[in-house]
């Protein structure tokens, strides 16, 4: 039993765990899981009761209850300097602060030209499956295109610094492995770039452990099925 | 010339100028900044032009460039960490963020969850208008309910250390403030005590400052309007 637990839905059909479970794992830190399910038919109950909004992922650290991937994240960072899951440097901290918020927001609250989307109905998380039979809508597409431009940019910018898009494994990496996996789901193309980065990402240690997780959870959730049968 | 500058769309129709703008003037840095109204027919590709991804706001500061209200706020409370824009203790600075990461992503990442919302079609921003003809439909207050509640939560339990979120000015309060003025707009009821923090926000001078120069930007916006009629 540690002082820290983490409270998500399930791996597979969830986008929101990954970010915040890679940070404490990036950052060594001893945690508890506590997964409650899609299929829970408690589930919005038990989440509403986690924190002021009801929203998960939640980070507990003894009293205090931490919840939003972003903020969770930047707490782990605080906690664990050492790990450097910030850029050391301002600037290069700051541009992966909008990476990181940008990734946040992804779908298009801020862009003022993208109309609603709702990825998730669409291109629902399931990170077992695979198909290649989604034509991307093309609302997404801008969304997707916006996303990879960030991620080619910061690999043109810093690929003398490491694999990742900062160099170093950092918050942004975090916040971008979710979208790594559906493309992987729903056989995004992409350029070569952005390709290399995926792989690079799916080759990590912690994300290798993740996906098998994901993909041995028990329970089904049939909303997030309808695409691969 | 600042080496600061500051990119927005028209402070009257637009929601997120807003934060930064407030974080800038708390933080006392002196900055330029560049108006694109929405209706520039040329908006789009002039947005595109001065940011990476086309998302106002942007800041930029000498070579550096960033984008999105959030991760523009953390890099003015980098820059000016004597104006105390984060709570100074760890687990406040935490939930502080949580919050702002919540207001963040509420019309984006959780729209997922309650699906069909789209408060800006609705109720769109509209700092100098008023109406109370607009029935706000139940998707949106359940937002509105998310945002409010956090509020009173905070009001309750900093009451002791200062006016605000969490007591002292904050980025919480600064991400809040396009909600107060939301609520204004459309007369929103209010319970007391958010009620009160309404109030207390429209009073900031940089706030009052704000809604002036909102109040006699030139541009119209027909789409923005529309409520009011």
């Amino acid at each position: 039993m540690t002082d820290l637990t983490l409270i998500t839905a399930n791996k597979n059909y969830s986008r929101w765990p990954l970010p915040a479970w890679l940070c404490l794992k990036v950052a060594g830190l001893e945690f508890d899981e506590v997964t409650i399910p899609f299929s829970d038919p408690d589930a919005r109950k038990r989440f509403d009761a986690l924190s002021p909004t009801g929203s998960v992922p939640v980070l507990k650290h003894g009293d205090l209850t931490i919840w939003d991937s972003a903020a969770i994240c930047e707490y782990v960072a605080e906690l664990a300097p050492e790990a450097g899951l910030w850029p050391d440097d301002r600037s290069t901290r700051a541009v992966a602060r909008s990476v990181v918020a940008d990734m946040h927001s992804f779908s298009g609250a801020h862009w003022a030209a993208v109309p609603f989307v709702s990825i998730g109905a669409v291109m629902p998380t399931n990170v077992r499956q695979r198909t290649e039979k989604i034509t991307v809508p093309a609302d997404i597409q801008r969304i997707y295109d916006r996303n990879t431009k960030i991620w080619r940019d910061c690999r043109s910018k810093h690929a003398a610094d490491g694999p990742y898009l900062f160099g170093r494994f950092s918050v942004a990496d975090a916040m971008s492995a979710p979208l790594v996996n559906r493309f992987v789901t729903y056989n995004v193309p992409l350029e070569e770039i952005e390709a290399d980065y995926c792989d690079t990402i799916r080759d990590h240690p912690l994300m290798k452990e993740y996906i098998a997780l994901a993909e041995q959870e028990p329970w089904v959730h049939a909303p997030s099925e309808h695409p691969f049968s | 010339m600042a080496d600061i500058t500051f990119i927005t769309a028209n402070k009257n129709y637009c929601l997120w100028p807003l934060p930064a703008w407030l974080c800038l003037k708390a933080a006392d840095l002196e900055f330029d900044e560049i108006t694109i109204p929405f209706s520039d027919p040329n908006a789009r590709e002039l947005f595109l032009q001065h940011t990476p991804t086309g998302s106002v706001p942007a800041l930029k500061h000498g070579d550096l460039m960033l984008w999105d209200s959030m991760a523009i706020c953390e890099y003015i409370a980098e820059l000016a960490p004597e104006a105390g824009l984060w709570p100074d203790d760890r687990s406040k600075r935490a939930i502080a963020r949580s919050f702002v990461a919540d207001i963040h992503s509420f019309s984006g990442a959780h729209r997922a969850e309650v699906p069909s919302i789209d408060v800006g079609r609705v109720m769109p921003t509209n700092i100098r208008e008023r109406t109370d003809r607009i029935k706000v439909p139940a998707d949106i207050q359940k937002v509105f309910d998310r945002n409010t509640n956090v509020w009173r939560e905070c009001r309750l339990k900093y009451a002791a250390d200062g006016p605000y979120l969490f007591g002292q000015f904050s980025i919480a309060d600064a991400m809040s403030a396009p909600f107060v003025n939301r609520f204004v707009t459309y007369s929103v009821p209010l319970g007391n005590i958010e009620a009160d923090y309404r109030d207390t926000m429209r009073a900031h001078p940089n706030i009052k400052e704000y809604i002036a120069i909102a109040e006699a930007e030139p541009w119209s916006h027909e789409y923005s309007d529309r409520p009011f009629s």
